[in-house]
């Protein structure tokens, strides 16, 4: 019964869900191409000097050495040799296609100041596929990402995993609605005054406003499920309970649909994760004790000074997305504070991933990595923590984050380490198809360099 | 969101030290070792190429020799280089660190009496996180909410001393003026003159045109006094006025706040138009666009490696734009213009080589001399050269390596940092100051 009505629910949520969870066919299915000779970074089954990757129909066919990788009849085969060859990286948090200009409001779909709970806003709705700084983005080999809402509301809207490259949003959509950002940074305070003070104006407030919020959505959703239990119940009975009343006949009125309750319904069934943001540990210990309450799932997120809750997160199993590498430490602590988090968390058995938090700087993302590889996080970690961990952590680990036979192919040709700046990205493959390398900055760069 | 605050934070501007203010910088006394010996290092010269298995001796909190075959008497304190790359102290030519968020006095467009110096807080805590990432000098600026800002202080990480310990000696006196949205969105949601940049550049000119009158007043003083006229009584002293006095007298110069290729051309012409000299043009996101102009004037750029688009007029910034404009001649320096940035200035200039094809040279050069000459200290740092101040930074891997991390830094030949000591490693550092 309790499934059923699930269904019925997540049919109704669904704009959203139901369409679109997979990116629609490209145009004309890409030819087959053969990456050769260059160094063969596989993220899942180690590093490949003078190996080959090929690509059918938008999906890797073959991956191996040089050598012993067969070539398909009419494939176009580049020479890499000199180059390093890796899988799309992908950004576990950005603002992609959600901002053009910072400084230029009317440019900006990422939050919604109005109000701090908002579960029904979905960022697709916003999603702006010919923003300009998505080919600057992808041309640092950054595939995929995904995009959330902005940190100042506690449920700010559900987050999109999109692929940067395609004909349209429908094309870039791969995931619409996959989780939802719940924020407990302290940033979500209503409290800018005494004067303007408006509830929730402290941390207990975004708390109580959140159990609140999850309490409703529990209610109504049992309001459905009695609902539809009274639909499904044959008719008849009503017969011999009451002859003089006609009224009472017929179908059961359903509840009044609220579009924030039902948002939060799938959460609360842990179909899909909330991405949970507190920074310290207090903020940390008080959103995972709220999540444990609902029963949520987990991942979570802007992770930067849990030094001291290390062992409890480790404990706690769930993936970790890292909050920028760059944040400075509290007061007294060393100023690498921040910096050796990645390799404390990874050396307990935490699986992690890093993201840009940015839409502008979003292509500097492997530079996260590597620098946190600098301050003790092994080097393949790094690289997976941008690439694999996080394609599994965002539930797409079959499709996307290594070069392995059936995954799609993502694949990236570069000068160097990924992770290291001085790096030229040379060609981006998104589904087997070479993408322009070509922006409006190197568009601006070609007119002046002469 | 994020970005925007950044923004904000550019709304800097440079304080211009008051005549005695040179002269106190003077008085850093020397905390340590008076002979130190880097050996057995790559010595990144900058100036002169990298030295394999080179060594700096150090006297007097002076270099006094660089090379492959240096040698020094027993006493000197020796700093095993092994394996290790010495460099130049990083500078950051354009900062807002240790200022207590003081750094735009957003009530009217003209306030060049502003002195970053009173707002100065040497405890601040990221003149350490600073340091740590091998930077030894920064350019604390005024922000960039008014066409004419305030005046600067150079100072040097020395975290733990004192204040005046901490300010660069000798540094030149220097004043922030802005240009474009920034004053614009100040007073234009103000409903208040400026709120367009015309009404920017005429804020400015006006301010200009008055202090050239209250020059003219001054010298017809002086001239009556030097005449014997006993009765003559001196104009009002107004600090305003006299600070651009002393731009026009160049005793100071200007760090001009500016992003657009027309805007440059616009502030060239007013320093022509007033006799003032622009040091540089800071951000100067579009500078790609007229470079030779800006070469061709003798000004130097302090701009990011690649940020852009978190306002109009860095929409079209390119992360070429400094290779572009080197080649063409400007002195291009890094900056950081942010307190998590100036942390890691030497991957924000490695981000140079992929962009553009930088040398190595050339890029360590644009966070380590030509940033020194941006800020006007090119004589006393930014190269490993006989007689400049010890300002050092021993790295453990090549500093444009993403993988890099500063071991230790000296100022004045002077351990300031080191990476093996433990708690934050800061020798001078005490709890509770």
């Amino acid at each position: 019964m309790k499934r059923a009505l699930g269904l019925a629910l997540a049919l109704m949520v669904a704009t959203g869900s139901a369409a679109g969870q997979k990116s629609a066919k490209p145009a004309a299915a890409p030819g087959a191409i053969v990456l050769r000779g260059g160094r063969i970074l596989t993220v899942s089954h180690g590093v490949i000097e003078n190996g080959a990757v090929v690509m059918e129909n938008g999906k890797i066919t073959a991956v191996g050495a040089a050598g012993s990788v067969a070539v398909p009849k009419g494939a176009q085969i580049v020479d890499v040799r000199g180059m390093t060859v890796y899988p799309g990286l992908i950004d576990s948090e950005s603002r992609l296609g959600l901002t053009e200009i910072s400084a230029e409001q009317m440019t900006n779909d990422y939050i919604e100041p109005s109000d701090e709970i908002f579960p029904h806003l979905h960022v697709w709705e916003a999603f702006h596929a010919e923003s300009q700084l998505i080919p600057v983005t992808r041309v640092n080999g950054i595939t995929n990402a995904i995009v959330a809402a902005g940190e100042t509301d506690t449920l700010p809207g559900q987050s999109s995993f999109i692929q940067l490259e395609g004909q349209s949003a429908k094309d870039m959509l791969l995931v619409r609605d996959i989780a939802l950002p719940l924020n407990f940074t302290g940033e979500q305070r209503r409290n800018d005054s005494w004067e303007k003070a408006k509830f929730p104006f402290t941390r207990m407030g975004v708390a109580a406003q959140l159990r609140q919020a999850f309490i409703d959505a529990r209610d109504y959703q049992q309001k459905w499920a009695d609902y539809e239990k009274k639909k499904a119940e044959p008719q008849k009975e009503e017969k011999n309970k009451d002859d003089k009343k006609d009224e009472k006949k017929g179908p059961p009125t359903p509840p009044k649909r609220d579009l924030k309750l039902e948002a939060l319904v799938p959460y609360l069934d842990g179909k899909k994760p909330i991405v949970l943001a507190a920074e310290e540990p207090g903020d940390i210990e008080t959103a995972l004790e709220l999540a444990k309450e609902f029963n949520l799932r987990v991942i979570l997120n802007h992770v930067e000074h849990a030094n001291k809750l290390l062992d409890m997160i480790a404990a706690s199993k769930l993936p970790v997305i890292i909050g920028p590498i760059y944040a400075r430490p509290k007061e007294g602590e060393r100023y690498d504070s921040v910096y050796r988090m990645p390799a404390e968390l990874q050396k307990r058995g935490v699986k992690l991933a890093f993201a840009s938090y940015d839409a502008h700087q979003s292509r500097n993302l492997p530079y996260a990595a590597g620098y946190a590889v600098a301050f003790g996080l092994p080097y393949d970690e790094a690289l997976k923590a941008i690439t694999l961990n996080a394609a599994e952590i965002w539930g797409l680990g079959d499709q996307l984050g290594s070069l392995d036979v059936g995954k799609t192919a993502n694949v990236v040709v570069a000068t160097g380490d990924p992770l290291d700046p001085k790096t030229d990205v040379k060609q981006v493959y998104i589904q087997g198809r070479a993408v322009s390398m070509e922006t409006r900055q190197t568009r601006l760069r070609d007119q002046y360099m002469k | 969101m994020r970005q925007v605050i950044r923004a904000w934070a550019c709304l800097a501007v440079t304080a211009l030290l008051a005549g005695g203010m040179a002269s106190a910088q003077s008085q850093a006394p020397s905390v340590g070792h008076n002979e130190v010996l880097i050996r057995n290092g790559t010595i990144l010269t900058v100036t002169h190429g990298t030295i394999k298995n080179g060594s700096v001796y150090i006297k007097d909190g002076k270099i006094a020799a660089v090379g492959a075959n240096v040698t020094a008497p027993p006493s000197a304190k020796v700093i095993d280089a092994t394996g290790k790359f010495v460099m130049p102290g990083i500078i950051d030519a354009h900062s807002h660190i240790a200022l207590r968020d003081d750094i735009n006095e957003a009530t009217s467009p003209v306030t060049p009496h502003m002195m970053m110096l009173d707002a100065f807080d040497y405890t601040d805590r990221n003149i350490y996180y600073t340091l740590a990432g091998g930077v030894t000098t920064s350019l604390l600026l005024h922000g960039s909410a008014n066409m004419v800002g305030g005046q600067s202080i150079v100072i040097k990480h020395k975290y733990g001393l004192g204040r005046d310990q901490l300010l660069f000696p000798s540094a030149p006196r220097s004043i922030k003026f802005a240009s474009g949205e920034n004053p614009k969105r100040v007073y234009g949601s103000r409903q208040q003159l400026p709120s367009t940049r015309m009404g920017n550049f005429a804020v400015q000119r006006q301010a200009l045109a008055e202090a050239q009158d209250y020059m003219r007043e001054w010298e017809q003083y002086d001239a009556k006094v030097k005449g014997g006229d006993k009765d003559a009584k001196p104009p009002k002293r107004d600090l305003k006025l006299e600070a651009l006095a002393d731009l026009m007298r160049g005793k100071m110069f200007v760090h001009n706040h500016c992003y657009r290729a027309d805007e440059f051309l616009t502030e060239i012409a007013m320093a022509k138009e007033f006799g003032y000299t622009l040091r540089s043009f800071e951000h100067a996101l579009e500078a790609y666009k007229v470079a030779d102009q800006i070469a061709a004037a003798g000004i130097g750029i302090s701009t990011f490696a690649d940020w852009w688009g978190y306002k109009e007029e860095a929409w079209d910034a390119i992360p070429w734009n400094a290779v572009i404009a080197m080649r063409h001649g400007v002195n291009v320096a890094i900056k950081s213009d942010s307190d998590d940035f100036a942390r890691r200035l030497n991957q924000e200039a490695a981000k140079t080589i992929r962009y553009g094809g930088a040398t190595e040279d050339e890029a360590l050069k644009m966070v380590t001399l030509n940033a020194a000459w941006n800020v006007g200290v090119q004589d006393r740092v930014g190269s490993l050269d006989v007689g400049k101040d010890a300002d050092i930074t021993i790295w453990n891997a090549h500093p444009l390596s993403i993988y890099a991390l500063v071991d230790m830094v000296l100022i004045d030949g002077d351990v300031f940092f080191d990476r093996s000591l433990p708690g934050l490693g800061t020798p001078y550092y005490k709890e509770g100051q």
